[in-house]
């Protein structure tokens, strides 16, 4: 008998254990880093005493953006001792994955970053209304009244762009030298491209031109604006363009690829252009690819070569490259203190010190206020960046919205070319499924929020 | 009750039941912390995502109930799934009958008594437990891509191989390679399971002039077929679930060209990526009736290949 009651007890430990172990192991947040900073108590000294508030705030982004934008966020606690800020961050990989859980189960952050994906939550009643707190706790008449009609929807602002940018392409200025090539200026048409491409690649044999851009979407995109067309028609609720456009873009790139002036398909994957340490553009093996500007630092920092920003070839209506919204800052529609929301988001945007330390990394700060204070202290290879977005900006923003259900949308342009690049599909075909799949997609999601 | 035999019998017959009382709550105990996750935790989201499967439900709106539309779309509309589906059967019976073999291999040839049989179980057993890890399979990647550590090591031989990551026709063999690499814990189950062969049956068998290879076919199988059938079963119901290696050695949507599209990988993307948690769960349920399909199958068969030594097998 006594041997079973100490196995009783004995296994009674063990339970209550293991059951306090797995409870006790917190962090449920991965990566929510607490600031350190204790309660101050609020001053005395005739003001009313403010509540103590908590804000979570969310982004994605690398090492060093999570550096600044936690140093950015102390900065506001100092001048706002009643409020402290939670700062949250994760990679862009899975960052809409875990937005989309906790938004699902009502246990999003007060503050979250968003890009030109804006409409679709906008449309899904989640961001908080900030027309409220115009004028008041948040100031936007430094900033540029386009940016402010891009997140703007049904007569509410949404959200305020924490950066603008345009779309370039990294050029290596090396790989030029060494074909004997000058660099090319605003006027250059596709055709150019193509040629320049052929002549750069028959300078070495692992040499390209540029990287094989007939799967992504925002290029394609870029291609149609500049032949009236465009994506998606916000409007009138459709697609803007033609299996017959799908065609001639990979009959483009085919040729390219054929001629070998572009990188091969199995290199496409394995080189992610869009990964800083993969892009064989900073490595010195291909020419040219696109980027965002507000990542040309980072680039220029992992080459050895000296990298500079060339404008995108023209079509027939002109480049149609202009300043957008790169990243947008809403706040969340159940929010528990949308007037602190407020004063951090308008601390975001116009307060100098933070423009000191966010900088460029999100893109240009939108204020011209702000960014008159940059460009005084600006580096060389931040003022690379200025003198591109001086070359094509354009007082109009052209208000191009993602396609609903674009995730699955790019994904099923991707598949198509790729499905032509390692010739498992003639270009017709790929073009007409791709476009049927579109279709079919659109018209899935349009029912979906309209649910 | 009265007579001294009625009063001796009831005080055995009681203390007996005690006892198996008290040894049954010993094991409940034990099991306690798995009943309380399951039922605190893993039932409630179960009937919750049978719920679901009836629902349109994007996450951001209530879900709103459409019933059997999505299964239905599943099996008419949708040719990414259908195609997810033969991808992973493609997977399980490539790779399940590849891992038993080089299981049980390995372990005939460990139980030969090797010096340092520790030492080999060990590392043969490693795979398995690391593995199914986001790490090992970033790593495997970057071993298996073009020019990656492997292509390297077959150019030594002139073989030039293909892009066993970045070419669609070719991934399905790298992510089978690494299952097949975590081998390990069903070679150590092999290994007891050869174990407990008695040893003279063999010299029974060799001294009656019997071969190698039919001792092999007629003693070691059969003997071994209850620890061939737990095996069998453990590791297809895992592999019908291969998600991690699917999403890190391919491009996290199933691509290049939906080659890494395996059926759990399209039910996450169905559910986080594109917004459609209710075609999700019923996915999800699909997959529980499929699975249970296949194992039922197994079981049934099992009745013609399984011998469990207890006499009770010479009805077939």
């Amino acid at each position: 008998m006594k041997k079973t009651k100490a196995m009783l007890l004995a296994s009674l430990f063990l339970v209550t254990a293991i059951l306090v172990s797995a409870c006790g192991s917190g962090n449920n947040n991965a990566g929510s880093v607490t600031t350190g900073n204790t309660n101050q108590p609020s001053e005395a000294g005739g003001a009313a005493s403010e509540e103590q508030v908590e804000l979570r705030v969310m982004w994605w982004g690398d090492q060093t953006r999570a550096d600044i934008t936690t140093a950015m966020l102390k900065k506001f606690e100092e001048k706002h001792p009643n409020i402290k800020v939670i700062p949250e961050f994760s990679p862009f990989d899975g960052y809409f994955d875990k937005l989309n859980t906790q938004l699902a189960s009502g246990t999003a952050p007060d503050l979250f970053t968003l890009g030109s994906n804006i409409l679709e939550y906008a449309t899904r009643d989640v961001l908080l209304d900030i027309t409220p707190y115009v004028g008041n706790e948040v100031d936007t008449s430094k900033i540029s009244p386009q940016l402010i009609n891009v997140n703007t929807f049904d007569g509410k602002l949404r959200g305020i762009s924490i950066g603008a940018n345009s779309t370039a392409i990294l050029a290596n200025t090396a790989l030029f030298e060494k074909a004997g090539l000058p660099l090319p200026t605003k006027e250059w048409t596709w055709d150019d491209f193509i040629k320049i491409n052929e002549q750069i690649a028959a300078t070495g044999k692992d040499i390209y031109g540029s990287y094989d851009y007939s799967g992504e979407m925002d290029q394609f995109g870029v291609y149609l604006t500049q032949r009236d067309k465009m994506i998606y028609n916000e409007p009138e609720k459709k697609l803007g363009f033609e299996a017959a456009d799908v065609a001639e873009w990979f009959t483009l790139w085919e040729g390219m690829r054929k001629a070998g002036s572009i990188v091969t398909p199995e290199l496409q994957i394995s080189a992610d252009p869009d990964d800083t340490s993969m892009s064989l553009v900073a490595k010195g093996q291909v020419a040219m690819q696109f980027i965002p500007t507000n990542q040309f630092a980072d680039f220029q920092k992992m080459s050895q070569d000296k990298l500079t920003l060339i404008p995108v070839p023209m079509g027939p209506n002109g480049s149609m490259i202009s300043v957008q919204s790169s990243q947008n800052i809403v706040g969340y529609a159940n929010t528990k203190h949308p007037k602190e929301v407020a004063m951090l988001m308008d601390f975001w945007v116009n307060d100098p010190d933070a423009a000191k330390i966010l900088g460029n990394n999100r893109g240009v700060p939108v204020s011209s206020e702000m960014r008159a204070v940059l460009k005084a202290e600006a580096s060389e290879t931040d003022k690379v960046v200025y003198d591109y977005l001086d070359i094509v900006a354009v007082d109009d923003v052209d208000l191009l919205y993602n396609v609903p259900g674009s995730n699955e949308f790019k994904q099923e342009l991707l598949k198509a070319s790729q499905n032509v690049a390692f010739g498992r599909m003639d270009i017709a075909k790929a073009a007409d499924d791709f476009y049927a799949q579109g279709q079919k997609i659109l018209q899935a999601n349009l029912s979906a929020t309209t649910n | 009750m009265d007579s001294v035999t009625g009063v001796a019998t009831q005080t055995i017959v009681k203390p007996k039941r005690r006892r198996a009382l008290k040894r049954n709550l010993t094991g409940y105990l034990f099991l306690l912390p798995w009943l309380i996750g399951f039922f605190c935790m893993a039932i409630g989201p179960i009937l919750a995502s049978l719920y679901l499967s009836f629902t349109n439900y994007n996450m951001l709106k209530a879900p709103a109930w459409i019933g059997m539309q999505n299964f239905t779309e599943m099996f008419t509309g949708d040719a990414t799934f259908t195609h997810s589906l033969k991808l992973t059967f493609q997977y399980v019976f490539l790779s399940v009958p590849l891992r038993l073999v080089f299981a049980l291999a390995v372990a005939i040839i460990l139980n030969k008594g090797l010096k340092l049989l520790g030492l080999y179980r060990t590392v043969y057993y490693i795979p398995s437990l690391l593995g199914g890890s986001v790490a090992i399979a970033v790593v495997w990647k970057k071993i298996f891509s073009g020019d990656g550590l492997f292509n390297r090591f077959l150019e030594i031989f002139h073989i030039n191989a293909p892009d066993w990551v970045a070419n669609p026709s070719y991934i399905i063999y790298s992510i089978v390679a690494l299952s097949v690499w975590q081998f390990g814990s069903s070679m150590v189950i092999f290994l007891a399971g050869l174990k407990q062969i008695p040893g003279e049956i063999y010299e029974a068998a060799a001294v009656d002039g019997v071969s190698r290879t039919r001792q092999f076919l007629r003693i070691t199988l059969p003997l071994l077929s209850p620890v061939i059938l737990f095996n069998l079963v453990m590791n297809m119901i895992s592999s019908f679930q291969v998600f991690t290696s699917g999403y890190i050695i391919g491009d996290g949507h199933g691509g290049p060209i939906d080659s890494t599209m395996f059926y759990s990988l399209y039910l996450y993307l169905k559910g986080f990526s594109y917004f459609n948690m209710g075609y999700a769960s019923a996915m999800a349920w699909v997959m529980l009736v499929i699975i249970g399909i296949f194992t039922a199958i197994v079981f049934a068969s099992s009745k013609y290949w399984v011998y469990y030594g207890d006499g009770k097998d010479e009805r077939s």
